[in-house]
């Protein structure tokens, strides 16, 4: 997986596509991503058993007086302070990510100095946005606060923050940016988070089991539509109307219709590209995904707030990241749970963010399969190469996207806990989870200022790439979108998570 | 290769490429997936409908 930057060669996007692949087959950051989210599932389970191993992760709260911002997630580390919990939160993941940093090759020292940085900066974004007067939802809220006006962008559009701040290193202080670039990996910090967040969803989904299921055959429509129609048609669009050659329109349908960066990456390589080409894509990718991320949501939030998983389904079908697309989901929850309780409508939580993350993810199983057929047709058909060149059936597993493992293994441990076990064990796994989940609220935070330091809008219009960012502004907002809206209105309409209790 | 010198060429390369035609392999590849893609649409919706979801 590539950490594609706007100046075109990120750090892991100048190989050749044979070194490349190579990359794909040895430890690369899906991997990490799934050790680490692995590890964080693993040690919040040691709650089954009374020991709590992680409750002293930071967790921030909406707040009018600073001194009650933070705190650490569990009672059992109370002594320590939001201060102290703070710190170990930062001092732990500058070890582990430093350790994943050295695992990748990578120079410990530059990472270790950048993630500094990157996390407090990243963090300090996220108090700032849990601000009463930009948080605050209900009128009982703002009472308690004792403010009478909010912009009620609730706690999760703090996440905004975080990234307009990373928006504005990227566009006005380049430099730094630059100077933090290892540490900027929004790919890595939402596999992670994805990972973490697998377990939540199975806690979130034993409830209303058969419920959850009949989503998942929704979710097998998002594969069609994204590979057979949205593919063909941006294709199409590029080669015929605007004369792209082979060589930009495969990789460029795959970024825009497929899943951004990953995808781009997987058909470039497939159909032999020059490496600059899915580069250039993946850099168009992240900019027009800041775009949607900034829009969608509140869109979401004004037209279909009563129809809460056609919007989730929304995100995981328009917005073209991993990052992007799981982090539009989460404030698109939290806006539209917002809304409605507003109006007494009380749902729970979690079900808009999993029917986004579901979309997505069903979406990033099958980059290897399109890999596949692209290369073998590319290699046979259209620039026929050698034998030893031509396309294998074994790529299918090394472009597989292999953070979805660990998605998989903490769903389905996750819901065996829940269902499974006695009960005095199974009633632990969600207050359990939930600690989880406190790191993945910090890997979100991450990830939105990352994708925010890596937008430099000025370096993408100096690299000339007017003609590439029409395609995809046209394909996005002419059509990706539209019809996504459509086909999550087709299989959701009507459906509503189930309420709280 | 440097930054610098991929610029110019890719701007010039995007500005005045040689347009490629379709090739038949490519026309097929489009209208195939799309006609798959649609079948497989509809017959999902049918289902979705016959088979709603269980609240």
């Amino acid at each position: 997986m590539s950490n594609a930057t706007l100046t075109g060669l990120g750090p892991h996007t100048a190989a050749e596509p044979a070194a490349r692949l190579n990359e794909a087959k040895s430890f690369n950051e899906d991997w990490l991503a799934v050790i680490l989210g692995l590890a964080i599932f693993g040690l919040a389970l040691a709650g089954l058993v009374r020991i709590d191993l992680i409750g002293w992760v930071v967790s921030t709260s909406v707040w009018s007086n600073l001194g009650q911002a933070l705190g650490p997630v569990s009672k059992n580390y109370a002594a320590i302070g939001g201060i102290g919990a703070l710190l170990a939160t930062y001092v732990a993941l500058t070890i582990v990510l430093s350790a994943g940093a050295a695992a990748l090759k990578s120079d410990v020292k530059r990472f270790a100095l950048a993630f500094t940085a990157v996390f407090w900066i990243a963090y300090a974004s996220w108090i700032v946005g849990n601000y009463a007067n930009f948080a605050a939802v209900t009128l009982a809220d703002q009472q308690k606060f004792g403010i009478t006006w909010s912009l009620k962008l609730t706690n999760e559009g703090a996440y905004i923050f975080a990234l307009i701040v990373g928006l504005f290193i990227a566009n006005f202080l380049p430099r730094f940016a630059d100077a933090i670039k290892d540490a900027v990996r929004p790919e890595l910090y939402i596999k992670i988070a994805i990972v973490i967040l697998g377990g939540f969803i199975a806690v979130t989904a034993s409830g209303k089991l058969s419920f959850a299921s009949s989503l998942l055959l929704r979710g097998v429509a998002a594969i069609v539509e994204a590979y057979l129609i949205y593919w063909a048609v941006v294709y199409f669009i590029a080669r015929k109307w605007l004369g792209f050659s082979r060589e930009w329109s495969a990789p460029l349908a795959a970024g825009i219709s497929i899943c951004g960066i990953s995808a781009a990456i997987a058909i470039g390589g497939a159909i032999r590209a020059r490496p600059v080409v899915p580069a250039l894509v993946s850099s168009l990718v992240l900019v027009f995904s800041v775009i949607e991320l900034l829009i969608l949501p509140f869109a979401a939030q004004t037209w279909l707030a009563h129809e809460p998983l056609v919007a989730g389904a929304w995100m995981g079908l328009a917005v073209k990241t991993d990052g992007a697309a799981v982090a539009a989901g989460g404030i698109t929850e939290s806006l539209i749970l917002a809304k409605n309780a507003a109006e007494g409508i009380h749902y729970q939580p979690g079900w808009i963010l999993g029917t986004a993350v579901t979309i997505k993810v069903f979406i990033d199983i099958f980059i290897g399969v399109w890999a596949f057929i692209l290369g073998y047709i590319w290699t046979n058909h259209i620039n026929v190469t050698r034998d030893a060149e031509k396309t294998r059936a074994r790529e299918i597993w090394e472009r597989f996207p292999k953070f979805i493992i660990g998605f998989v293994i903490t769903f389905f441990v996750g819901l065996y806990l829940v269902l499974g076990t006695p009960a005095d064990i199974a009633s632990k796994v969600p207050p359990a989870i939930g600690e989880a989940n406190t790191f993945r609220v910090i890997f979100f935070i991450l990830t939105f200022f990352s994708i925010g330091v890596l937008s430099n809008f000025k370096a993408l219009w100096r690299e000339g790439l007017g003609k590439l960012a029409f395609v995809y502004f046209v394909s996005i907002f002419g059509f990706v979108i539209w019809v996504g809206l459509a086909i999550s209105y087709i299989f959701f309409h009507g459906i509503t998570p189930p309420l709280a209790s | 290769m440097s930054q610098s010198n991929i610029r110019p060429e890719l701007q010039e390369e995007l500005r005045s490429a040689i347009v490629e035609p379709l090739l038949p392999i490519e026309k097929k590849l489009i209208a195939w997936s799309l006609g798959i893609g649609l079948t497989l649409l509809v017959v999902l919706a049918a289902i979705n409908h016959m088979f709603p979801p269980t609240p």
